[in-house]
């Protein structure tokens, strides 16, 4: 009696996570069937077509955003990741006078709001020439999302044992060699989660592509999809085909790097 | 950025040091100490200490992003004088009231989760998956859903109902809260998650041994063991609610009907880059930052006090 009351349960469990589960993977699957109709076929609910790829590459520069995006986050994590690692290793291991009042200023940082400075640093990188330029975003997004990672990397390197460092030290080496032979191998676990976070942030964006990449060619396939939207596309189809090609990126990191995004997201709780 | 301060300052500086040896391999350590900091540094400086210096001043000019004249506390007057601000200030707290709801249910969940049924794993990726997602893809499947002739209605029909939720002022805030329940539901459900590995079993084990139920169990043991992560969730919630949604409620709704979705966050990029009243704008983006580090600050000394 006992053991029945239990399966019941579970199997009522069971229920309950998998309704969830399709409330939470529903408007994905919508998504994606939307995608390969027609305009027609999507009014009549039903069939399979191609014609909304077709609309959505003659609107806008599809591959050409794709890459946009790309080259902006790749060149917003490489800065990320080699101001925090550098960063966490001076706040970590090295030291100087003041050095924990600073690591403070800059960890204070994530404590900013994008919304509340965007328009002086609007204006400040249109003043250094950068609106439209891949290099104004870059730095923009870089400095956006170097807190929280030299947070992440400094809590990390604290863990790498000091013997080591004295060790590498008796061996002769230098400061840099010892960043370069024991910090950063050490590091790959906590660099990985760094990457994978920023990542999926960077390509997700909109506010900063927005303002900062403002001409079709230029922008990031994120904001390409928000402008389709507000331009008054009213085709349905070629939306879900642009919203399905932006999204697939991001949910391929997702599915590799699952364990570091949650890593990431706990080491925030801390220990 | 969808970013909440951390809860644990890092650990008490534990830096390497050497008690002995000769001063001048210490003063070439701290030498390499301000090197390897510098990179951040002039980063954030530049990029981030800069703007919120100049945020604070251009919010005393009428400035227009060539010239700026001082007009003191004119642009706040006129801000708290505004009857739009204090709607706008009110939608802020209807996102505010919803956060216990995008509390409870991942709370629920995750306890069910945790009873480690057949398919788990699964379910938890699938919860998380909307957080590799972007607001402006969020926003454009919520249209579909919350639209005139949208889901929700095709499944509405059938019983006779019909709401054009996204034409009227209320429930289009409400399409905005529920999008926005939705997707933080996988990143509140993994945090009670993880929270909950850390629990130990035989506290559960025994309350069964007294005869305690599920729900006596889930409101007397789990809730109260969890404190420490349902507050870090409950920040994390409120900091994406007024600081992440500008490009959802610009896909969305665009603010509007009128400005019956417009939060802090959009009002100053809506008064910035739509009207051009950049001094203006400044003033409300330094009310959102004062609110937000107000948040921040109040975490921190929860969270210090239940340390000491």
């Amino acid at each position: 009696m006992d053991r029945l009351r239990r399966r019941m349960g579970r199997a009522v469990t069971f229920a309950i996570l998998s309704i969830v589960g399709l409330v939470m993977l529903f408007p994905f699957g919508v998504m994606a069937l939307l995608a390969f109709r027609s305009f027609d076929q999507y009014i009549a609910g039903s069939g399979f077509s191609l014609e909304s790829w077709q609309i959505l590459f003659a609107t806008i520069p599809v591959i050409q955003q794709l890459i946009n995006s790309t080259v902006v986050t790749a060149g917003a994590v490489a800065i990320i990741v080699v101001v925090s690692t550098t960063g966490g290793y001076a706040f970590a291991k090295l030291g100087f006078r003041g050095s924990s009042v600073v690591l403070l200023g800059v960890l204070a940082g994530m404590m900013v709001p994008l919304q509340s400075i965007i328009i002086p640093e609007f204006v400040n990188v249109s003043q250094a020439g950068l609106i439209n330029q891949f290099l104004g975003a870059i730095v923009v997004y870089a400095a956006l999302g170097a807190p929280f990672a030299t947070y992440l990397m400094t809590t990390y390197f604290r863990g790498v044992p000091n013997e080591l460092i004295e060790a590498s030290l008796m061996d002769g080496a230098s400061f840099w060699q010892i960043f370069i032979r024991v910090m950063l191998p050490m590091g790959v676990p906590a660099i990985v989660t760094v990457a994978v976070l920023q990542v999926i942030q960077i390509w997700d964006d909109l506010l900063v592509g927005l303002l900062f990449l403002q001409t079709p060619n230029v922008r990031t396939i994120t904001v390409g999809l928000a402008t389709l939207q507000t331009s008054r596309m009213v085709n349905v189809p070629a939306l879900m085909a642009g919203s399905l090609v932006s999204a697939l990126p991001a949910i391929v990191v997702y599915l590799i790097f699952q364990r570091h995004l949650v890593r990431g997201l706990t080491m925030g709780i801390g220990r | 950025m969808n970013q909440a301060p951390p809860l644990a300052r890092p650990a008490a500086p534990a830096a390497f040091r050497r008690r002995s040896g000769p001063s001048r391999l210490r003063a070439s350590q701290r030498r390499a100490g301000v090197l390897f900091a510098l990179p951040i540094v002039i980063l954030e400086l530049v990029l981030l200490g800069l703007p919120v210096a100049q945020a604070f001043y251009y919010s005393l000019t009428n400035w227009d992003g060539l010239t700026a004249t001082w007009v003191g506390v004119g642009n706040y007057q006129r801000l708290f004088g505004d009857p739009t601000f204090w709607q706008i200030v009110g939608n802020n707290l209807l996102l505010l009231a919803s956060i216990p709801v995008a509390i409870l249910i991942p709370l629920l969940v995750a306890y069910l989760l945790n009873e480690r049924v057949t398919g788990w794993r699964f379910f938890r990726s699938a919860y998380f998956l909307p957080t590799a997602i972007s607001w402006v893809v969020i926003g454009m499947v919520a249209i579909r859903v919350f639209a005139n002739q949208g889901i929700l209605n095709s499944v509405l029909a059938p019983f006779g109902l019909h709401v054009d939720m996204l034409s009227h002022e209320f429930t289009a805030m409400l399409a905005v809260i529920i999008t926005f329940i939705w997707s933080v539901f996988g990143t509140n459900t993994i945090i009670f998650v993880t929270g909950m590995a850390t629990l130990d079993r035989d506290i559960y084990d025994a309350a069964r041994v007294d005869g305690a139920g599920a729900v006596a169990t889930f409101w007397r043991i789990t809730i109260p063991m969890l404190m420490r992560f349902i507050q870090f969730a409950f920040i994390l919630t409120l900091i994406t609610a007024f600081t992440a949604l500008f490009s959802l409620i610009f896909v969305m709704t665009g603010g509007g009907p009128g400005y019956a979705t417009t939060t802090l966050e959009f009002y100053v990029y809506q008064q910035g880059f739509t009207v051009g009243v950049f001094g203006y704008a400044a003033a409300i983006g330094i009310v959102l930052f004062a609110v937000v580090f107000a948040i921040s600050i109040a975490q921190i000394r929860i969270f210090r006090s239940r340390l000491d």
